[in-house]
């Protein structure tokens, strides 16, 4: 469960990629390329603590800001990004947004756009892990702004009452689009409703990437023990606005946004790389270069990449 | 072949089914011992266990969606949602959840569930128990949407309905359940989609489901005995719809009566009404006359059932009436 | 008369009614400062303050129970929920307690709430934030179901239907908001269940309504320069429906094709079908169409979303057919 270098260096080759997705990402939406982009630039430490040392044939089921998990996970950069460009090259060919997109083989599952509805989807994944007496494990991500959704109470308590292999993983980000979690969440935080539940709980600094991986690792290790679920409440901040669609958000600040990115995860853990002597800036430079053209390629990939015939639409209404 | 309810019949299709295929569980309120609300489930987690029948708590948006996540995975659920009217409680599960699945996942991955809903009038039921919704699920792309009227049409439809690998919105109305009928003791899976004429005649085509369909027959008997000869089309799945056979009666009598217990505005009939008027047309010799329930809740008392679900009597009126 | 868009006729709307009657409140997520996903509440919480102008947390169960709740003592509340997708999370609460309360008291509690909806696609939206689901409202006996297509009508309607004793559905379609015409000033209303002759013709007629009245009036259009008149009926509001105003113009034409967005089986073009065959049967001079989208979920991409709203160019073609 100890992170080694080479360990740590993985951690923050993955923590890159996705800032540079990001940043690309949220380019070429607000550039008009692609609709509405939801960006999750500031909290890359929570989709890569999470899913290292996942086996495949456990499960993720995501947010619409979670792009991070798809790439830890293995789906090639270009596939998302004809994913955002709504291409046929994706895994849903243009059916449907890719941040919730299926890839079985991967452990990435099926999700909903509806806010919070994700949550039971995932408990029933952990319940089939149960029937068929698998060990594996699965985690369900949600935001900040599900935890008032009856979907949100429904699936935790059904999974804390039948000991189900799953981590319910809230990414607090303290903002449901426009709305402040003080403004909408009552009981000043969200653990203690997981405690309800009699869940064993943490809260967790999300911009943390080793922090998020061991409370993982202690959740999924339980879960496999056959101990039941544990709720992880990461803390974080998303730098760009909930979508690339207008949206004026009024009650974050200037200073707020300044605190965060002080805090900031892939620098974070730059620093710890180097002062503790596991990489040189110009190993780590070296890597960004790297990642930089995969991300420039996954562009052209995209850019490249046909869009669906029209007959697609009309498929697979029905298996 | 043997005499049994129609609640027997849909016992009877689940343990079979159970035995059958491991990957199929039972989830619901009640179904352990208890038996069901339904009183369908009863002897079940007898023969099965606790891990393939799954008691759930009062929490239908969380074991909806937990039945569409278990799905995903390669677990067959029947999930007995008990009343028909809670089934809006899951609304957004099943229509956003489990309908689209396959749709997102380019046939990758697919929700295969059957979701048993009671429905109908019930005496002393009531406004929020005593519903037929299954129009709306029928306007959803994705789901499949069956509704038997006989013991052998319920089992071997509900046995398709488990070996689909669709989500399957599966309608039992409370009126059917206590028919009796012969059932073969064979493994007699009917295919979704097949409409079943269940009595032929010349002169008019009464196309009924659900409780519907045993008045209509009532009816057909009677005027037979005046000479005129009903024919009675059960469609037996809304969606997909058998249009093929409601077509062809529809040409070869020229004269449709449809029939439904839900609320008549906007209901499953208006869609049949609609599809005949087009691919009919020039066959048809009268409008297309619908009798459907009252646009009112369901009342209460049992008193007023006559009031609000369309009987025998509103059948043949609108028998009479297409026939000029 | 002032010039603005159908979204600022509504904002317009909502002032009017804040500002002349202290019940009427608003509640809904994100509408306060940030003043809702398509600006309709801009700058209402400025004016009436937090309680009247309420962001809610992401709740729609709660939200939805407390309008209704809160219309039972007397309130006249304003939901708005963001996406007519979004409604199978509350859907027990419209459907089995907004929609019910009157039958069930026997008058003696009612729910005069408005439930804002958007609806429709053409913005590669997706799956989950495009669909159109009158058809189900318009089955619930209870519900009134309003979906306006012009910025005078929708401000009209909106006062309307605040000043409705009962619940009332509002769907806006997306694709409406930025459309600018002329709006006439002050407090008016524009009585529910009135449709109106968008254009006037004597050989086809066209019965659309919400997004679906600028296809229909875009194809009327292009047929007449062919030299086939037909006349474009907006129904302005489903329940009520004006089956008379339906009726006469069939009477008229012969011809009837109904143009709408949603999915066509089980959409509400049936129930008029189902109508116009009972009632006008002997005008009709060829089958009545629908005109819908196929019946599939809404793709994201904006050409396969295409295929989706097929409708609109598909529209003149059926107009052709059925002349000839």
């Amino acid at each position: 469960m100890s992170l080694s270098p080479q360990d740590l260096k993985q951690l923050f080759r993955r923590l890159l990629l996705i800032r540079r997705f990001e940043e690309e990402a949220f380019r070429l939406a607000v550039a008009g390329k692609f609709a509405n982009y939801h960006g999750g630039m500031g909290q890359e430490a929570i989709p890569v603590g999470a899913c290292y040392g996942l086996k495949p044939t456990d499960n993720t089921m995501i947010t619409h800001r979670g792009l991070g998990v798809l790439l830890t996970r293995g789906v090639p950069v270009g596939e998302i990004f004809a994913g955002l460009y709504a291409k046929e090259s994706c895994p849903t060919r243009g059916r449907h947004p890719i941040f919730h997109m299926a890839a079985p083989e991967l452990g990435i599952l099926a999700g909903t756009t509806m806010v919070g509805s994700v949550i039971p989807l995932a408990t029933g994944a952990a319940l089939a892990a149960r029937i068929q007496g698998k060990s594996d494990v699965t985690i369900s991500f949600f935001g900040d702004g599900s935890v008032n959704r009856g979907d949100f109470h429904e699936g935790i308590n059904l999974g804390a009452v039948r000991k189900l292999p799953i981590v319910y993983f809230c990414e607090n980000n303290f903002y449901a689009k426009s709305m402040p979690l003080e403004a909408s969440t009552a009981g000043g935080n969200i653990v203690s409703r997981a405690q309800g539940y009699g869940l064993p709980s943490e809260v967790v600094d999300g911009n943390d990437v080793v922090a998020v991986y061991e409370a993982t690792q202690r959740a999924v290790a339980r879960a496999r023990a056959g101990d039941g679920p544990t709720f992880i409440e990461c803390l974080t901040y998303r730098w760009t606005p909930h979508s690339t669609a207008g949206d004026r958000e009024f009650s974050r600040t200037d200073e707020e946004l300044a605190g965060w990115k002080a805090k900031c995860p892939v620098m974070r853990l730059r620093k710890q790389l180097i002062a503790a002597g596991h990489a040189s800036a110009q190993e780590l430079d070296a890597v960004d270069l790297d990642i930089q053209r995969e991300v420039a390629e996954g562009v052209e990939f995209a850019e490249a990449a046909p869009y669906a015939a029209p007959g697609v639409a009309l498929e697979n209404v029905y298996l | 072949m043997h005499e049994i309810s129609y609640q027997q019949a849909i016992i009877e299709a689940m343990v079979e089914e159970m035995r059958r295929d491991e990957a199929v569980v039972l989830m619901g309120e009640d179904v352990g011992t208890f038996g069901g609300l339904t009183g369908t489930t009863v002897g079940i987690i007898e023969e099965f266990g606790d891990t393939r029948v799954l008691e759930m708590p009062i929490s239908e948006c969380g074991f909806v969606g937990a039945s569409v996540g278990a799905a995903l995975k390669g677990v067959r659920p029947i999930v007995e949602l008990g009343l028909a009217d809670v089934s809006l409680v899951a609304m957004d599960q099943l229509v956003n959840s489990a309908a689209k699945m396959n749709y997102f996942h380019d046939g990758v991955a697919s929700a295969s569930a059957v979701y048993r809903l009671w429905s109908g009038f019930r005496p002393s039921g009531g406004a929020q128990m005593s519903q037929s919704n299954e129009a709306m699920f029928a306007h959803v792309p994705g789901l499949k949407v069956v509704m038997p009227s006989t013991p052998r049409d319920v089992k071997g439809l509900l046995k398709a309905a488990i070996r689909d690998d669709n989500p399957v919105i599966f309608f039992e109305p409370k009126g059917c359940y206590a028919l009796l009928g012969e059932v073969p003791e064979d493994d007699e899976v009917i295919p979704l989609g097949q409409a079943q004429v269940k009595c032929s005649g010349a002169d008019v085509s009464v196309i009924a489901t659900g409780v519907m369909v045993g008045k209509a027959l009532t009816v057909a008997k009677k005027l037979a005995a005046e000479g005129i000869e009903v024919e009675v089309v059960d469609p037996r799945t809304l969606r997909p719809l058998d249009t093929e056979t409601l077509v062809a009666s529809a040409c070869k009598t020229g004269r449709v009566v449809l029939a439904q217990e839900a609320s008549q505005f906007c209901g499953y009939c208006a869609e049949i009404a609609a599809l005949l008027a087009d691919q009919a047309f020039d066959s048809l010799k009268a409008p297309i006359k619908r009798v459907g329930g009252a646009e009112t809740p369901v009342p209460l008392s049992p008193r007023m059932e006559p009031l609000v679900v369309p009987g025998e009597a509103a059948i043949e009126a609108a028998i009479h009436s297409v026939l000029g | 008369m002032a010039r603005m868009s159908y979204a600022e006729a509504l904002n317009e709307a909502h002032r009017i009614a804040m500002r002349d009657d202290p019940r009427v409140f608003t509640l809904g997520e994100d509408i306060g400062e940030y003043g809702g996903i398509y600006r309709v509440t801009k700058g209402l919480q400025a004016e009436f303050g937090e309680q009247r102008v309420l962001d809610t947390p992401i709740s729609e169960i709660a939200i939805t129970g407390a309008a209704v709740g809160a219309a039972l003592v007397g309130s006249r509340p304003i939901l708005e929920i963001g996406f007519v997708d979004f409604v199978g999370t509350c859907w027990d609460q419209v459907f089995n307690q907004a929609a019910k309360f009157r039958y069930m008291t026997d008058g003696r509690a009612s729910v005069p709430l408005v439930i804002r909806m958007a609806c429709g696609a053409g913005l590669g939206y997706g799956v989950h934030h495009s669909q159109s689901l009158e058809a189900w409202f318009t089955h619930v006996p209870g519900l009134k179901v309003v979906m306006p297509a012009t910025p005078a009508d929708a401000k009209g309607m909106l006062l309307a239907a605040i000043d409705d004793k009962d619940p009332v559905v509002f769907l806006e379609h997306k694709f409406l908001y930025e459309v600018k015409d002329e709006v006439p000033d002050g407090h008016y209303t524009v009585a529910l269940g009135k449709a109106r002759v968008a254009r006037e013709g004597a050989d086809v007629t066209i019965v659309s309504w919400s997004g679906a009245v600028p296809w229909a009036l875009k194809a009327a259009e292009q047929a007449a320069a062919e030299g086939i008149e037909c006349e474009v009926l907006d129904l302005r509001s489903l329940v009520p429906l004006d089956e008379d105003a339906i009726v006469a113009s069939v009477e008229k034409t012969g011809r009837l094709i109904i143009c709408h967005e949603a999915c066509t089986t089980g959409g509400f073009g049936a129930e008029i079908v189902a109508r116009v065959v009972a009632r006008a049967f002997d005008f009709l001079d060829a089958e009545p169409r629908r005109v819908g989208a196929p019946d599939i979920p809404v793709p994201s991409s904006l050409a396969l979303e295409a295929v989706y709203l097929g409708t609109r160019e598909r529209l003149l073609e059926e107009v052709r057919a059925i002349v000839s």
